[in-house]
């Protein structure tokens, strides 16, 4: 696997979506390559700082159906 | 009978709960997708409101979440497209203060919410804002996400990729940059990230 395979499959890799043969493939890329290594380090940092986005509660209740449909 | 079935055949209080279940999700989507608070709240009222309106024709072998999902982006993009060139980010909807934090912390917080927004609204395309919002913020799966969006499993997947590059580039290393360098080195510490 080269370089340019690898990081087109990041995404997926990350979210464990591909089968056991590429996974290890792209494990193997990553270990053998630091340039790959390290941007998939960003990636995944990138990641973890959306994932701090909060989830607010609703500023008011949007469901109270009364009215005859 | 659930109450999805039971909501259908017009039982209002089972229609209240199953939308009760949702609007939490339903405003953050919206909130996360246009950036700005007084439009997730018209957005969240008019996606309940449509669903409401059209509940006869909700099919039960898609997921209520995935067609309540559908509604809120449907009715998103039809706004985008009216509107595509108005933002407003505003601090005060985006931070979440907590007794048991010290100010500092507070402030960084904030900092990271508006920078997150700020990236969603400003420097990805509304396709991307929207599979990358439903992976990375609520953790929908691909082919959820292929079932609201209305893409094949394929576009999902190279859509959200793109997303993701984009995403780090705009975050880490292009148009956001001095603000973000100067936020990371502060949070790396303090936020574990």
């Amino acid at each position: 696997m080269n370089c340019t395979e690898a990081k087109a499959l990041f995404s997926e890799f990350y979210d464990g979506e591909l089968n056991q043969e590429i996974t290890q493939a792209v494990k193997e890329h990553l270990a053998d390559c630091q340039e790959c290594k390290e941007e998939y380090k960003n990636l995944k940092k990138s990641l973890k700082i959306l994932k701090k986005l909060k989830i607010l509660e609703v500023p008011r209740n949007y469901v109270s159906f009364n009215q005859e449909r | 009978m659930n109450l999805i079935e039971m909501a259908r055949r017009g039982d209002r209080s089972s229609l209240n709960e199953l939308f009760s279940q949702h609007q939490r999700y339903i405003f953050n989507l919206t909130l996360q997708l246009t950036g700005d608070a007084a439009r997730a709240d018209d957005l969240t009222q008019e996606t309940f409101l449509m669903a409401f309106r059209k509940l006869h024709s909700f099919r039960c072998q898609a997921g209520f979440r995935t067609w309540l999902s559908r509604i809120a982006i449907n009715l998103f993009r039809l706004e985008f497209r009216r509107k595509p060139k108005h933002f407003s980010l505003c601090l005060d909807e985006t931070r979440i203060p907590s007794h048991q934090d010290n100010p500092e912390r507070v402030v960084i917080k904030r900092e990271l919410q508006w920078c997150i927004l700020h990236n969603l609204q400003q420097h990805l395309p509304a396709k991307y804002r929207e599979v990358l919002v439903l992976r990375d913020i609520h953790h929908i799966s691909y082919k959820e996400i292929s079932e609201i969006l209305g893409w094949t499993m394929s576009k999902t997947k190279t859509c959200l990729h793109r997303a993701r590059q984009m995403f780090r580039q705009q975050f880490i290393n292009n148009k956001c940059k001095a603000f973000a360098d100067d936020y990371l080195c502060i949070c790396e510490g303090i936020l574990e990230l």
